[in-house]
């Protein structure tokens, strides 16, 4: 019997049946948080879920996934399937990847993991999950610090495997992933949430495979990818023809090599966008290497970004941009370069793209952000149980001025959103005290919206000496400004002993920290946007006010300095201007 | 266009009974809901609010009543009365709360401006969390600092406290939320703080993190400190003013307000901690909804309360609401127990729009009260899902409330129109097409408090009430697999009447990382929180026979860091006897992590963080309410009219009056039930029974 092409299914029915999916991959993201053992995943909220279609396509992803994690997604499905065609795949399968060279992963700590829905013994599609360990192996604890030169030294390398065969746990493959991780017990609920987060999946979507027949959410699938695709080329047509360039430079790749170029040149075309990163360096030694796929995801955070936040997430928005790149550069590596530290670079090519279409999106843009992700891992063994610990975290810093305001103090940007961990969490869990947190004085940069401030954050070993490891980026090449907004301060790291302080590397690693000692991170501030001359008198008054900026800092930033903005009357010194003394006693009266 | 303003249920006299009274102040209407113990007589009363002094509406619609009932309700004779505000929720959406300075250890006043560190929304540029509401300048910091096992590490330093207070004295703040490491632990240097401030500075309202949720996580309880205090002022003069009225109106009656968590507690707490009052509304409903669900017989519902801009969803198991411990009100984060809500931004005043993706979206955007729906004939020019139900002929022209307000079907048709054309279908698929993108977010919204609990909502009833939930429940019902419908007696006035049913409650907490086999250490911090109970009971006065205890442990496997609440079993209604053993209590935890995430590992290592008690005092729950006069088991309907339910084609339908129905009555789908404020569908394959409590159930039918 044949049937007719059955009619492209109206916006109602997919509106509600892209409802059903967003429901099942939130779920999903909400039972691994919940069920995770690592602080990384259940406070910081480091891990992403989403549904791929049997052709490997993005379908739908949580709405608190990180963009960073799309690359992996997308990545590790192409993968699979080219591994294991979509025949030899059964119900009950459960397949893990982390690798970036042959599995599309980004890098190692983040596990992948992809489940197969069957509805009436037809692949309909696949859950995919991905949360990144607190240790994945390799040479030091945390598996993201610097000074590696080559993938195998950042940790165990897993290529596409199937962990469940139609359903059977296959216990050696886990005996091995759980070998080479420095806290067994810990990655062991890892991993069985993520598990736990697949299953949760499966369950949920076959219901809807066989709720509305596997034919229409297929079409569906289609209808979504296609949608957002055209709604995204449109804003890209929007935009005015022409070529975009914009050149930066990494710090250092912990290895010796400084100062790394990375070159784009924009191309918008009608509604096509090119984004050719040609000339930039050849990838490096040290761990900041980007694969392609993750440039790809830095490309489409930038683009979401910059034209439509709200469009939804899926192969739509991947497949509206060209990316152009030199195999074996800084942005399209190859094996055996070292990856670890790659959301650096990734944040790094989203303030280029955000800067080179400032000229043609003046409101949206933004001045330079951190740019980095800040990373700070502490390890040692606990004097009070005798147990080894790893602490390891991502600090925000400064967020770029903006077109109609100043840019935020101390929050994580771009790419990157997670959490801090509490510090009553961090001294319970371990051996550590916080002995400050707070904003770095004086690091946005001046302009008539000013750039956020970056965080400072001290840290000592109570009863023993632990070990830091750190990577850091814009600790030497400041956040831009734009539109002639300033610069804002670098980021660094400092031991501080009795015997006096210690600037460190960008990149340390395995930096001994003796009992009484602390280290101190400072993160980057942020560029900001138009000229400091243009600021508002209040907003100067309040900066100083705030105690954020210091008076010579101001005098030597602002060309009106601190006078306009101490004319604001202030009878205690420390006050925000906009309720006055005066007008409380006012009010009071 | 005002309401009737008093719906007697029935007209019993029985003279000289005290009244029990709920009163339920919304953004609109304050609601009440008054029941006579040994008449049963009950009375409903809607008058419209008074935002500026909410207490004048109070007042004036308990005046309005006696005066509706005829004299037979009279507000000195009122034996209790129970009250949920938004006061606190509004001070907060609208910040114009008190002037407020914050305190905390040295180096850490940017704490709560940091906050999480992350941004609102990932890819909006643009989006920010709001900004602390102490500024950076009124933030003062103390030398001294408390270890993670409460042990003092560097001791409160009188010269930096003197200068704090100086600092706070020049400030001007009206009040000051004072916040410092570790002080779950050890409250010692908070109170010292406090007891500083409150000597020099006696006029400023002080909150203390440790008294107002003395948890683990700095930010959260800073941040609900630092709301807290800015409430306290204005707070504190709204109870001064109600509690002198209600003095003149009512003297000697006890005034309940209702926290976040469903139970109530008297004036002087509230004064002291409004915070706990910032979900009281939705809070209500629940308690509502629980005393209705125990008269319908069932112990397991979700509720659905949805309005004209929001609806809100709710578990309830065993006759228990499901507590939530973290939640932003206002856009700041708040840890306290709050009955878990989730709030979805679609209501019967939702407006329909295509997406640039061509994709149809209902909401968050509402026509609100004005214009409001174009049905309302006020101006309204876009779709709402008011529109679509009139479109459909499930709500009927001849209007709401009663037939007090008429709805205009051509301006329906033309505004869903509009849709359908832009869409390529007919007018009825467009409206059927509204509804059913209407239930797919509530889906979600359920999904989010029932499956990701690990519970299975097709075990669950759906209660469905405010105005708008018992048009929408089907659609709900049948998306989640749920097969039974419940709809309250009062759907448009439940809040009020589950201030009613409240019990008095107080929420203990110690907030310690101990292992399970710690048995004496937790049996000794039990002893501490039932010392406070019984501090609490008599200082409320509540009788032994009037008590009832709650107890459950937060625990979790060590090195995780999301809590499970286990409860525990209590041997009286006022001892909890002695605590479980370390393997029981591995058990329960097992259990509940089994629920919760489908796996446990027996191996693992448990700990408690936290131990909690509720104490609460019983107050006098209202019967069964009479039987209507006329009603009937078979009621003959008032009018048929074609309504569109699924398919292609109106079907002929008969409306029934929900005070024609006596229990045992039962109407088999389809059908309309209306009343006062709220319209009931029975789909074709339904079959509604009215019970005993007069509540409507609407069964499933099983081919169906």
């Amino acid at each position: 019997m044949t049937r007719p092409e059955s009619p492209a299914p109206d916006p109602i029915t997919i509106e509600v049946i892209a409802s059903a999916l967003r429901s099942v991959v939130d779920e999903a993201f909400i039972a691994l948080m919940k069920s995770a053992y690592s602080t990384n995943i259940k406070e910081r909220h480091d891990h992403s879920t989403a549904i791929c279609d049997p052709e490997g396509r993005l379908i739908a992803q949580a709405d608190r996934s990180l963009p960073i994690h799309l690359a992996s997604m997308t990545g590790l499905m192409r993968s699979l399937l080219a591994r294991h065609p979509a025949h030899t795949i059964a119900e009950g399968d459960v397949f893990v990847a982390n690798d970036p060279h042959v599995a599309g992963g980004t890098h190692l700590p983040d596990i992948n993991y992809a489940a197969p829905v069957f509805v009436d013994g037809r692949l309909m599609c696949f859950i995919v999950n991905i949360a990144h360990h607190a240790d994945i192996g390799g040479m030091v604890p945390g598996s993201m610090a610097g000074g590696m030169s080559e993938i195998w030294q950042e940790g165990l390398r897993i290529p596409v495997v199937r962990l469940f065969r139609a359903g059977v746990l296959q216990d050696e493959l886990m005996d091995i992933f759980l070998l080479n991780a420095r806290i067994p017990e810990e990655r062991r609920g890892d991993h069985f949430a993520q598990i736990a987060a697949c299953r949760l999946g499966v369950r949920r979507l076959a219901e809807i495979g066989a709720r509305h027949g596997v034919e229409l959410v297929t079409r569906v699938f289609d209808e979504l990818c296609r949608r957002t695709g055209d709604r995204m080329r449109a804003a890209i047509a929007d935009l005015p023809d022409g070529e975009y360039a914009f050149d930066d430079v990494m710090d250092d790749d912990g290895l010796g090599t400084a100062d790394i170029p990375i070159r784009l040149k924009v191309t918008i075309e009608g509604d096509r966008a090119v984004f050719d990163w040609r000339g930039t360096s050849p990838q490096v030694r040290g761990n900041i290497n980007l694969p392609v796929n993750a440039t790809q995801a830095a490309v489409a955070y930038a683009l979401r970004a910059l034209l439509d936040p709200e469009i939804p997430n899926n192969q739509g928005v991947l497949d509206c941009f060209e990316i152009v790149t030199d195999r074996g550069s800084l942005v399209d590596c190859v094996a055996p370069a070292p990856v670890a530290a790659r959301a650096h670079t990734s944040q790094r090519l989203i303030d280029m793209i955000i800067g080179a279409l400032a000229p043609a999106l003046p409101d949206q843009a933004v001045g330079a952000s951190n740019g980095a992700n800040t990373t700070a891992v502490f390890s040692g063994t606990d004097p009070r149980t005798g147990k080894p610990y790893l602490y390891l975290e991502t600090l925000g810093g400064g967020f770029g001025g903006r077109s109609d305001r100043d840019g935020r103090d101390g929050v994580q940007v771009h790419i990157t959103n997670t959490s801090n961990l509490p510090i009553e969490a961090i001294e319970t869990e371990y051996p550590l005290r916080v002995l400050g947190y707070g904003f770095v004085p004086d690091s946005g940069g001046a302009g008539r919206y000013r750039g956020g401030c970056g965080l400072v954050r001290v840290i000592a070993p109570v009863g023993h000496e632990c070990t830091f490891n750190g990577a850091g980026e814009r600790f030497a090449n400041a956040p831009w400004g734009i539109f002639g907004g300033g610069a804002g301060r670098c980021g660094r790291f400092v031991l501080q002993t009795g015997a006096g302080d210690t600037l460190l590397p960008i990149k340390p690693s395995a930096v001994t920290v003796p009992e009484g000692a602390r280290i101190s991170v400072e993160t980057p501030g942020s560029g900001g946007y138009g000229e400091p001359a243009l600021r508002a008198p209040e907003a100067l008054a309040a900066d100083l006010s705030s105690g954020k900026f210091s008076p010579d800092w101001v005098e030597k930033n602002y060309p009106q300095g601190t006078n306009q903005a101490t004319l604001a009357p202030s009878r205690a010194g420390r006050e925000s201007p906009a309720t006055t003394n005066q007008q409380r006693e006012d009010q009071h009266q | 266009m005002n309401p009737p303003e008093t719906n007697p249920v029935d007209t019993v006299e029985s003279p000289g009974a005290g009244w029990l009274v709920g009163v339920d102040v919304g953004g609109t209407f304050t609601d009440f809901y008054a029941f006579q113990a040994n008449s049963g007589r009950v009375l409903l009363h809607k008058t419209p609010s008074t935002p500026d002094n909410p207490a004048e509406a109070i007042i004036a619609g308990l005046s309005g009543m006696a005066q509706a009932s005829g004299g037979a309700f009279d507000p000195a004779r009122i034996a209790a009365l129970a009250h949920g505000t938004t006061v606190a929720t509004n001070t907060l959406i609208q910040r114009n709360g008190a002037r407020v300075a914050m305190i905390t250890t040295e180096n850490f006043r940017d704490l709560v401006e940091i906050g999480r560190q992350v941004r609102p929304k990932l890819y909006d540029l643009r989006a920010d969390n709001p900004e602390p509401l102490a500024p950076r300048a009124m933030r003062f910091e103390v030398a001294e600092r408390v270890g993670p096992a409460g042990e003092v590490i560097t001791p409160l330093d009188p010269e930096s406290l003197d200068a704090a207070v100086a600092a706070l004295a020049e400030s001007g703040a009206e009040a000051v939320a004072v916040c410092l490491l570790f002080s779950y632990l050890n409250p010692a240097h908070e109170q010292a703080i406090k007891a500083r401030i409150a000597t020099a500075l006696p006029d400023i309202a002080i909150s203390v993190s440790s008294e107002v949720q003395p948890e683990f996580r700095e930010y959260e309880r800073g941040s609900t400190t630092l709301l807290n205090a800015y409430l306290q002022p204005a707070f504190g003069r709204y109870m001064g003013r109600l509690k002198a009225a209600m003095a003149e109106l009512a003297p000697g009656a006890p005034l309940g307000i209702n926290q976040s968590s469903g139970g109530l507690m008297s004036v002087d707490r509230a004064r002291s901690f409004p915070i706990r009052t910032a979900m009281s509304g939705p809070a209500a409903g629940s308690v509502g909804a629980i005393h209705a669900a125990r008269a319908s017989g069932a112990g397991d519902v979700i509720t659905f309360d949805m309005g004209g801009t929001s609806a809100d969803v709710a578990l309830i198991r065993d006759h228990a609401a499901a507590l939530a411990f973290d939640r932003d009100v206002a856009g700041f984060p708040v840890r306290m127990p709050m009955v878990d809500i989730n709030t979805v931004g679609a209501g019967g005043g939702s407006i329909a729009w295509i997406d640039r993706d061509g994709l149809v979206k209902v909401g968050p955007r509402s026509a609100g009260a004005v214009p409001g729906p174009a049905c309302y004939g006020r101006g309204g020019t876009e779709p709402t899902v008011t529109d679509a139900n009139v479109v459909l002929g499930r709500l009927s022209g001849h209007g709401l409330l009663g037939g007090a307000m008429s709805l205009d079907e051509d301006a329906a048709r033309a505004v869903v129109g509009r849709l359908a054309d832009r869409l390529g279908m007919s007018i009825e698929r467009a409206a059927q097409g509204m509804l059913q993108i209407v239930s797919a977010n509530m889906v979600r919204a359920i999904r989010a408090i029932s499956v990701e609990r690990g519970h299975d909502p097709r075990d669950f009833a759906l209660m469905a009430f405010g105005g708008a939930g018992p048009l929408h429940a089907e659609g709900c019902a049948r998306a989640l697999g749920i097969r039974r419908i419940l709809v309250p007696m009062a759907p448009g006035i439940l809040c009020a009447q589950g201030l009613l049913v409240a019990d008095l409650e107080e929420n203990l907490v110690r907030s310690q990382r101990l292992a399970v086999a710690e048995g004496d250490r937790l049996s000794a911090l039990v002893d501490e929180l039932m010392q406070a109970a019984h501090r609490w009971w008599q200082s409320e006065a509540i009788a032994p026979e009037r008590r009832g205890l709650g107890l459950s442990l937060d625990m979790r496997y060590a090195g995780q860091n999301y809590d499970l609440q286990v409860a525990l079993p209590v041997a009286a209604a006022d001892d909890p006897g002695p605590l479980p053993d370390a393997a029981a209590l591995r058990a329960l935890f097992f259990a509940a992590h089994e629920r919760a995430y489908g796996f446990f590992n027996p191996d693992d290592e448990v700990i408690v963080t936290a131990l909690r008690l509720s104490a609460r005092g019983k107050l006098p729950s209202p019967g069964l309410p009479p039987v209507p006069e006329g009603a009937s088991r078979t009621p003959a309907p008032r009018t048929r009219r074609p309504v569109h339910f699924d398919g292609d084609a109106a079907v002929e339908t008969p409306v029934y009056d929900r005070a024609a129905l006596a229990p045992g009555a039962e109407i088999p789908g389809p059908a309309v039930i209306d009343q006062f404020d709220a319209t009931t569908l029975v789909f074709p394959g339904w079959t509604a029974r009215v019970d005993t409590a007069l509540g409507i159930v609407i069964d499933r039918e099983a081919a169906a």
